[in-house]
C-alpha cells in the first residue's frame, strides 16, 4: 500500500478523522509512515513550546494610542459604491437618461422647426379665401389639450434628480412654462412625435 | 444622550487561550456593525475594532518579525491598511479572516526581503518560569529561539501556515481563505513546515 501524502499526514496527526480506516491502519503499522508521524508531531511540538510572549499590559494602551492618532491622519474611508456598478443598475440608468434625453432633442427639434407652409396660390384669386385652420389651433387652453397629455405623462414620473445628474438643467414647471409657449400646432407636433416614439419603444 | 447604534458590547475576552475559535457569529456580526459605523464616519467605532483584534494582530506580527518593535509597527501598518480599505470588506467573510489575510500581506511583503531581528522582550514581559529549575528554564529558552530562528528561514507559504496553524490555533479553511489557497494546498504547506524545521534545527545544531 502507498504511504501516505502530505495533506493524509497532516490529518493523521492532528486527528481529523477524514482518513478512512485502511489509510489509518497503514499510518499505525507503515514502519517509514510511523517515523515520520512522529517527527512531525515533535515539531509541531517543539513549535508550540514556544510559549505566546505579551508585551507589558501599558503597551496595549500606547498601542491604540497610537493607531487612533494614525487613523486621525488618515481621510474618512470611502463609503462602498461597488453598487453603482451593479449591471441591472447601470442599465437602467442609462435606459432612463437616453429615454430623456431623445425626448428632450425632440422637444427641441419641434420648438424650432420652420412654421408649415401653408401654399395660397391655389386661392390667390378669390378675394374672400379662407383659411382651413383645424379648431383646435385657436385653442391655447393646455390643460384641455388632449394631445398635450401625452407629454405631461411622458414626463411625469420623471426623477429630477436623475435629470440633473444628467447634466440637464430643467425644472419641473420647465415643462408646463414652455408649453405655454408654443401654439397648438406645435404642441400636436411634439406630442405626435413623442407618441409615436413611446409606441416604437413600447412604453 | 442618543446612544450611539455602533455601540456594542465585548461580551468575552478575545484572547483566552482556552477559547481559541477565531470568531463566533455575534463577534462577526458586532464587526460588521463597526465597520459599517466607520464607513458612516464614527472614526471612534474603528477605535472599538482596534481594541477588539490588536492582540491577534500584534502576535501574528511578533511571529513574522520577531521582535517586539518591528511587531508593533507592523501591527499599526496593518491596523492602517485595514482602515483604508474598509470599503472593500464585503462580509462575505469573518473581519478577523479579512484582518488577518491584510496582516499576512504585511508582514510577509515588509519581512521577506530582509532578515529579521530575533530578540527577546524585557525581562518583565516573559512568561513566568520560576516554578521551573534554572537549567530547564534556560534550555527551554534556547530551545525556543532555535525553533524561531528556524521558522524565520522557512518558505513564505509555509511560515504562513506553520504561524496561523500552531500560534493562532486557525482551522485549515480559514487559512487558505486568509492566504488564498486551496484547503489542500494549506496542508502540504504546513506538511512541509514541519519537515523542513526539522531538517533546519538538524542543521542548526
Amino acid at each position: 500500500m502507498r504511504h501516505l501524502s502530505a495533506t493524509e499526514f497532516v490529518d493523521f496527526i492532528e486527528s481529523s478523522g477524514t482518513l478512512t480506516p485502511e489509510r489509518v491502519r497503514h499510518a499505525q503499522t507503515c514502519t517509514e509512515c510511523v517515523a515520520r508521524a512522529e517527527a512531525l508531531r515533535d515539531m509541531r511540538t517543539a513549535a508550540l513550546d514556544d510559549e505566546e510572549m505579551q508585551p507589558s499590559p501599558l503597551f496595549w494602551d500606547h498601542f491604540a494610542a497610537r493607531v487612533s492618532a494614525a487613523v486621525r491622519n488618515e481621510p474618512a474611508p470611502a463609503p462602498d459604491m461597488s453598487w453603482f456598478r451593479q449591471p441591472a443598475i447601470t442599465w437602467g440608468s442609462v435606459a432612463s437618461i437616453a429615454m430623456l434625453l431623445l425626448a428632450m432633442a425632440v422637444w427641441r427639434a419641434t420648438l424650432h422647426a420652420p412654421a408649415p407652409v401653408v401654399s395660397l396660390a391655389t386661392h390667390a384669386s378669390t378675394s374672400d379665401v379662407v383659411l382651413p385652420v383645424p379648431e383646435a389651433a385657436f385653442s391655447d387652453d393646455v390643460d384641455a389639450d388632449e394631445a398635450w397629455a401625452v407629454v405631461r405623462a411622458a414626463t411625469i414620473d420623471l426623477n429630477w434628480d436623475d435629470v440633473h445628474a444628467a447634466g440637464i438643467s430643467a425644472h419641473p414647471d420647465d415643462v408646463e412654462n414652455v408649453a405655454l409657449e408654443l401654439n397648438a400646432d406645435e404642441r400636436h407636433e411634439l406630442a405626435r412625435l413623442l407618441d409615436a416614439d413611446l409606441k416604437r419603444k413600447g412604453a | 444622550m442618543r446612544p450611539r447604534r455602533w455601540q456594542v458590547t465585548v461580551t468575552r475576552d478575545r484572547t483566552d487561550p482556552a477559547r481559541p475559535e477565531a470568531a463566533s457569529a455575534s463577534d462577526s456580526d458586532d464587526d460588521r456593525v463597526l465597520v459599517q459605523a466607520c464607513l458612516r464616519g464614527h472614526r471612534e467605532a474603528f477605535d472599538v475594532i482596534v481594541e477588539r483584534h490588536q492582540r491577534h494582530v500584534y502576535q501574528l506580527c511578533y511571529r513574522f518579525a520577531g521582535n517586539h518593535e518591528d511587531a508593533s509597527d507592523l501591527a499599526q501598518d496593518v491596523f492602517l491598511r485595514a482602515y483604508r480599505g474598509l470599503h472593500t470588506f464585503k462580509g462575505n467573510s469573518a473581519f478577523s479572516t479579512w484582518l488577518y489575510r491584510i496582516g499576512v500581506n504585511v508582514c510577509l511583503n515588509r519581512l521577506g526581503s530582509r532578515a529579521q531581528k530575533w530578540t527577546t522582550l524585557d525581562a518583565a514581559d516573559r512568561p513566568d518560569f520560576r516554578a521551573e529549575r534554572a537549567d530547564a528554564r534556560l534550555l527551554r529558552g534556547e530551545r525556543a529561539a532555535e525553533v524561531r530562528a528556524a521558522i524565520a528561514r522557512l518558505p513564505k507559504k509555509q511560515r504562513a501556515a506553520l504561524v496561523l496553524r500552531v500560534y493562532h490555533d486557525l482551522p485549515h479553511d480559514q487559512i487558505a481563505e486568509i492566504v488564498g489557497t486551496s484547503v489542500g494546498a494549506v496542508k502540504a504547506n504546513f506538511f512541509h513546515a514541519l519537515a523542513n524545521l526539522k531538517k533546519l534545527l538538524k542543521s542548526q545544531s
